[in-house]
């Protein structure tokens, strides 16, 4: 230690620190709630997928129906989806769930009942495309997620808030 | 000299004379305990004491209410960092309260991640994250702690990794955070263990930066020099060298590894980035760091930049990797030629390995497709033994004997 500061003003300083990184996780549970307050819930399908190797210690590790996606919906013309790029896709209802009409690299204008989730594009072929979500692991307590991980697919229910975040409010049995 | 070898060695100045028992005690107290080192088993024992706590509490996670997880975490962080200031304030083991704020860091970093996935929140960029990194260094300037320093240099490298990973975005702010608010920090305190630490993290971030941009690998030269060249400039010379190290070893390992495959064309062309707009960037570099060198009366090491020397716009080919070869000698002999003017045993060390594993790619590069193996190996061992013996014999006796 070089030069050290004022005890005091050290002391004083460390406080404010200290009182601003407990702040911000508050700020990151209050992200939570406010993503559930005032995003609009949609609701994605997962599809079957093997019981043995869906339980992951405390998490769930879930498969969505649109998580794999026909390459007829990506929209840009220009070029190719290239592996790791962020994208926006856009879903609208279709009977119980929520599906793909489009996947966007730059944020689209969603219409009425539409809605625009985030991804990331994990790989891409001649005929479709794989997202990753960041919604693909659910973390729940290991009984609620032996009895869930023994339906054939699951409905979960997704917050979208209006900045963007999302968040999974809650797995339907 | 430090305290140690003193403890050490004094007892027997004393017996054969050469001190009294009261000058030893005087020298001793030259040179008090500093308890600035980094006191690596408090702070591995606060690690270790954390981490089971934490798989403890990883066991029952999911059962508790959420409230009391979230006040779990701010307890144990509030708890760590007000231990930590409780023990600097006492004094006499500062180490243990800076392992303990270096244990409140990173549950920070912890929280921030337990309590998203506690609400399922989706991370889609870093800004969480970028949190922890900003804090490590707002801490660093507040205990000017070399521990801390370096925690926050890898908390940096871990954040910019997870971005370019998992986000798929560079995050400016993590690398700006690492170049102005530690590079700021150790140009005003120098040391060169934080120089060493300093520049692997930039390097580590300039890195993932010129992989993130598809870049040629040969850009990463560019800022790893302005690292370098910031070495140049730094009044501290065994602090701006150690800042030069990494920069160096990454520069010496690229044109090893071109003279060894330089030969195919297909990996020399993967190194070629447009002629004018990298020579010209390369120059500037080039300038800041002979200004620094002139400024600071260092001209001598303007031999380093020989291994900036951009060999791969020549045509592939036996001739590329013969030319890296040369280059490579002409370095490694500067090394030693300046060791030697300096009489620094260590840097005569590294000159005669740099020589050694420059004439090992040299022999292996020469002679490898057209010679017996077992005549190679035999050949290669005895050139090796031989060219060791004569560099430790000639460096014995260039160097002036040290106990004067």
């Amino acid at each position: 230690m070089a030069t050290p500061l004022p005890l005091a003003r050290r002391h004083r300083l460390v406080l404010l620190a200290v009182a601003v990184q407990v702040l911000f996780i508050l700020g990151v549970a209050a992200a939570g709630y406010a993503t559930t307050a005032w995003g609009s819930t949609i609701t994605l399908r997962t599809t079957p997928v093997n019981p043995q190797d869906l339980l992951y210690g405390d998490y769930l590790r879930l498969t969505y129906t649109v998580s794999q996606l026909p390459i007829g919906l990506w929209r840009e013309t220009s070029r190719a989806p290239k592996a790791n790029e962020p994208v926006y896709v856009l879903l609208q209802p279709d009977a119980d769930a929520y599906a793909a009409t489009g996947v966007y690299a730059t944020e689209p204008a969603p219409g009425p009942r539409q809605v625009v989730l985030r991804g990331w594009i994990t790989n891409s072929w001649r005929h479709g495309l794989r997202i990753r979500y960041g919604l693909e692991k659910y973390y729940v307590s290991e009984g609620l997620a032996r009895r869930l991980k023994k339906r054939p697919a699951l409905l979960v229910h997704v917050s979208i808030a209006p900045w963007g975040q999302a968040r999974i409010t809650s797995v339907a049995l | 000299m430090s305290r140690n070898f003193i403890e050490t060695e004094g007892p027997k100045w004393v017996a054969r004379g050469i001190i009294s028992p009261e000058q030893q005690q005087q020298l001793l107290a030259l040179y008090p305990d500093e308890g600035r080192v980094v006191g690596l088993l408090p702070l591995l024992g606060s690690l270790l004491v954390g981490l089971s706590a934490l798989s403890l509490i990883a066991a029952n996670w999911q059962s508790l209410p959420e409230t009391a997880r979230l006040l779990l975490l701010l307890g144990s962080m509030g708890g760590a960092y007000a231990g930590g200031e409780y023990f600097l304030r006492r004094g006499g083991n500062d180490s243990l309260g800076i392992g303990l704020v270096g244990l409140g860091l990173i549950l920070f970093g912890i929280s921030i991640i337990l309590t998203s996935q506690m609400y399922q929140l989706i991370g889609y960029d870093v800004t969480g994250l970028l949190a922890w990194a900003a804090a490590g260094t707002a801490l660093t300037f507040l205990y000017q702690s070399r521990f801390l320093f370096s925690l926050t240099a890898a908390i940096g490298g871990i954040v910019q990794g997870y971005s370019t990973g998992q986000l798929s975005g560079f995050s400016y702010f993590t690398a700006a955070l690492a170049v102005l608010g530690l590079g700021y920090y150790w140009w005003r305190h120098p040391d060169a263990v934080l120089g060493g630490i300093l520049a692997s993290g930039i390097l580590w971030q300039a890195g993932l930066l010129i992989n993130f941009l598809h870049a040629k690998i040969t850009w990463f030269f560019i800022p790893a020099m302005l690292v370098y060249a910031a070495g140049d400039w730094q009044t501290d010379r065994p602090a701006g060298r150690a800042l030069q190290a990494p920069p160096l070893i990454a520069a010496f390992l690229f044109t090893f590894g071109l003279a060894l495959y330089g030969e195919t064309d297909t990996y020399a062309g993967l190194l070629r980035p447009p002629l004018l707009a990298y020579l010209g960037a390369l120059l500037v570099v080039f300038v800041v760091s002979v200004m620094g060198k002139r400024v600071r009366g260092r001209l001598g090491s303007l031999t380093d930049w020989l291994l900036l020397l951009p060999g791969f716009y020549l045509p592939s080919g036996l001739a590329l990797a013969v030319a890296t070869l040369v280059v490579l000698y002409a370095y490694s002999g500067a090394v030693l030629w300046r060791a030697q003017q300096e009489g620094n045993s260590d840097r005569v060390t590294l000159g005669i390995t740099l020589f050694i594993l420059t004439t090992m790619a040299a022999y292996f590069k020469l002679t490898w497709a057209f010679m017996d193996k077992s005549l190679f190996f035999l050949c290669g061992g005895a050139l090796l033994l031989g060219l060791s013996w004569y560099l430790r014999r000639a460096a014995r006796a260039a160097l002036p004997p040290k106990s004067k």
